[in-house]
């Protein structure tokens, strides 16, 4: 399926890491198995003949419709890693993520109150970061996952500097 | 903060603004908030505590029974001895508390120091002040107290409260810190070390000359009240409830009516109690609103500090063209207070269109058009492209069949105009330099028919600028102007002390004529002030 994105015209992203696209699987295994998993216990039970409610039909359905949400989530996930992106102008940080849902976010440097670094255990192993953009608002969530963490501690640098040149009050 | 030399001169005070000058501590001086104001604070504690202990008595003299039987002599003087022992615990630990908690305004910072096991400092700088309010419940209000509570744009907790203070001393408190906030008066400390202590101290900042805007006359809060959209729900229900009965023959459906016209009778009660009264004055330290029926309220918004206003109209409302405002002020819509948030950022309750005007030219001195009026206007009840406002595209209009007239945008030299809805209609007000960030979006539906939406961000409060549906192409256009004009006015805007970026220290004494007064000020307005001034004592 070909999407029209809705990028301002003449931006080069900068894409973030493939290996991210390992980290999303974990989550998606650790999120999605577990819960088709708990919605087949009442099949099971149900063949065991343990249970009476429900019917076979429903019990059977439920996890299925999950499982098939779940396939379909696990095969988007590697275009959804891959429209990622950002991208640093002169005065504003550009994030863009999602493919049916598009969002494309514009943080100027001069509203960054701090910038955090978050690294989670799946994404140490592979070397990778989370940087977080913060400003005066609670609406501005933006992060870019899956950078190398070199990469990532370089653009917080960046961004920081960038931040002091610009800072604005509120 | 610039550092600054030492004053030139000794202040000349402007003749209408003769502060009571009852606070001539020098600066660095602790002080303490007012003795009595453990127990206005407490006296909720101290009630319970009394009426608890009390009851029997008043109970059994009531009923004519011996105060004192047998069972009772008996425990009486543990009874009462017990009740000592916690009335006197409860009153140490208040007198302990307010003895530990002081503040000190110094050095552009204003520091509070509170807490008798675990304590805790909190310093706020001056110039982050976003608003400062002076809050006087009823009970303080007997006793003359009030309390300040200000609200600045650090990290973490935002709020800085002192409670509570001689109503006279709070004023005084508000006018010096908002003069240091402001720049009319260079903080001591940091650039003035070199200045003398004597020169530091007994300087007190008057207060600032204010000329009335606007007053909510009662009967139109009690109608809009009235003609509010839980008013319409409450006549629904009311209506269905009868019917269901009469269809039923159950009475039942009476009974669920009572507790429910008790808790919308409390609602209105804490409407017009707070709404009472309502009047909005401008002055150079900002927008001043004052109102409140039993508990009062005095709430400064600084120049520059309001981060979004939403002008809203209920169906209801149309007949009688009135209109609601809110602001969204950092430090407001984080206060843990859920409903306190609510009724401090209403801006206006209930307006007719030149009221909103008037609120609209004190938040935006300059509009940024040539014909403000015909814009805001068109904001508020025009269609298609009245007043420049480029709208939802004719190809969108089975996404929002009643409204994508009226969805649209309009953009200022100075500000973002968003309007919205066809019956209950919306303009919200975003000044350029006001923009944290924003972002574009486009869901698959949306993208079907080439319209996206434009999230400006802006600090947390009721105001959530969106603008719905637009052209995919105006939007994006939009986007780049955007981030290019909040660049522009963020590069105008050097400083967070307001009368510094428009006057030298030297002449921001002539405070009256600073810009965004509105010209409406007569010369009987001073004397108003002096009036007013006599009105919270």
């Amino acid at each position: 399926m070909r999407t029209e994105a809705i990028d301002p015209p003449g931006i080069a992203w900068q894409r973030v890491s493939p290996k991210y696209i390992t980290v999303r699987l974990v989550e998606w295994a650790l999120a999605n198995l577990a819960a088709v998993l708990v919605l087949s216990a009442p099949l099971v039970f149900v063949l065991l003949g343990w249970w009476r409610w429900p019917p076979l039909w429903l019990a059977i359905t439920v996890p299925a419709v999950m499982l098939l949400v779940a396939l379909w989530r696990l095969v988007l996930i590697p275009r959804q890693v891959r429209a990622i992106g950002f991208a640093e102008r002169d005065d504003d940080l550009l994030v863009r993520n999602g493919i049916f849902f598009q969002r494309i976010m514009a943080v100027p440097y001069g509203r960054m109150q701090y910038v955090d670094i978050a690294v989670g255990p799946v994404e140490r192993a592979l070397g990778l970061c989370t940087v977080k953009l913060h400003t005066a608002s609670p609406g501005t969530n933006a992060r870019i996952p899956g950078l190398p963490a070199a990469e990532g501690a370089r653009l917080r640098e960046q961004l920081a500097a960038r931040g002091e040149a610009r800072l604005a009050g509120l | 903060m610039t550092a600054d030399g030492p004053l030139t001169g000794p202040p000349s005070v402007p003749p209408g603004a003769a502060a009571p000058e009852t606070n001539t501590t020098p600066d660095d001086e602790w002080l303490r908030v007012h003795p009595a104001s453990p127990f206005v604070r407490g006296w909720v504690a101290l009630a319970a505590i009394t009426f608890f202990f009390g009851r029997d008595l008043f109970e059994r003299s009531l009923q004519g029974q011996p105060v004192f039987e047998d069972g009772f002599a008996r425990r009486a003087p543990w009874l009462l001895g017990g009740g000592a022992v916690v009335l006197a615990v409860a009153v140490l630990g208040f007198v302990l508390t307010w003895y530990f908690t002081k503040y000190q305004v110094s050095g552009g910072y204003v520091r509070v120091n509170s807490g008798l096991l675990s304590r805790q400092h909190r310093q706020a700088r001056l110039d982050r002040v976003q608003a400062i309010d002076i809050v006087q419940p009823l009970l303080a209000r007997i006793f003359g107290l009030a309390e300040l509570k200000f609200e600045v744009a650090d990290a973490g907790e935002s709020a800085v409260r002192l409670a509570y203070l001689k109503i006279d001393d709070a004023r005084q408190l508000r006018a010096t810190i908002l003069a240091r906030a402001s720049g009319a008066l260079p903080a001591a400390g940091a650039g003035q070390s070199d200045a003398s202590p004597a020169e530091r101290s007994a300087r007190p900042a008057p207060e600032a000359p204010e000329f009335p805007v606007l007053a909510v006359p009662p009967s139109r809060l009690v109608g809009s009240l009235l003609l509010s959209e839980q008013s319409f729900f409450i006549v629904v229900g009311g209506i269905a409830s009868v019917v269901l009965s009469a269809v039923t023959d159950n009475r039942a459906f009476y009974f669920y009516l009572v507790p429910a016209a008790l808790g919308l009778a409390a609602g209105y009660w804490n409407f017009f109690n707070k709404g009472y009264n309502f009047t909005a004055a401008i002055s150079p330290d900002g927008i001043r609103l004052r109102y409140g029926l039993l508990d009062t309220q005095a709430q400064t918004l600084p120049p520059g500090r309001i981060q979004a206003v939403k002008i809203a109209q209920p169906p209801l409302w149309r007949p009688f063209g009135w209109y609601r405002m809110q602001v969204n002020v950092a430090g407001y819509g984080t206060s843990g207070n859920a409903a306190e948030g609510n009724t401090r950022t209403i801006l206006l309750p209930v307006g007719k269109f030149p009221d909103v005007l008037a609120m609209l030219s004190m938040v935006l001195p300059d509009p940024g058009t040539n014909q403000p009026e015909a814009v805001f206007a068109a904001g508020l009840g025009g269609w298609d492209s009245d007043g420049g406002f480029v709208t939802t595209p004719r190809r969108a209009r089975l996404l929002a069949p009643f409204a994508w007239r009226r969805n649209g945008f309009a953009a200022t030299a100075t500000a973002l105009l968003i309007r919205s809805g066809r019956w209950w209609r919306e303009l919200v007000v975003v000044p350029h330099q006001r923009t944290q960030s924003m972002a574009l979006q486009q869901g698959p539906l949306a993208r079907r028919f080439r319209v996206a939406d434009l999230v400006l961000h802006t600090t947390a409060g009721p105001v959530a600028p969106r603008l719905t549906q637009a052209g995919l192409d105006e939007a994006r256009q939009l986007f780049d102007e955007q981030s290019a004009r909040a660049r522009l006015a963020r590069k105008r805007q050097t400083s967070e002390q307001w009368l510094r970026q428009v006057v030298p220290a030297d002449e921001s004494r002539q405070l009256s004529d600073a810009p965004g007064v509105d010209p409406v000020a007569t010369p009987h307005s001073l004397k108003q002030h002096q009036q007013e001034g006599h009105q919270h004592g």
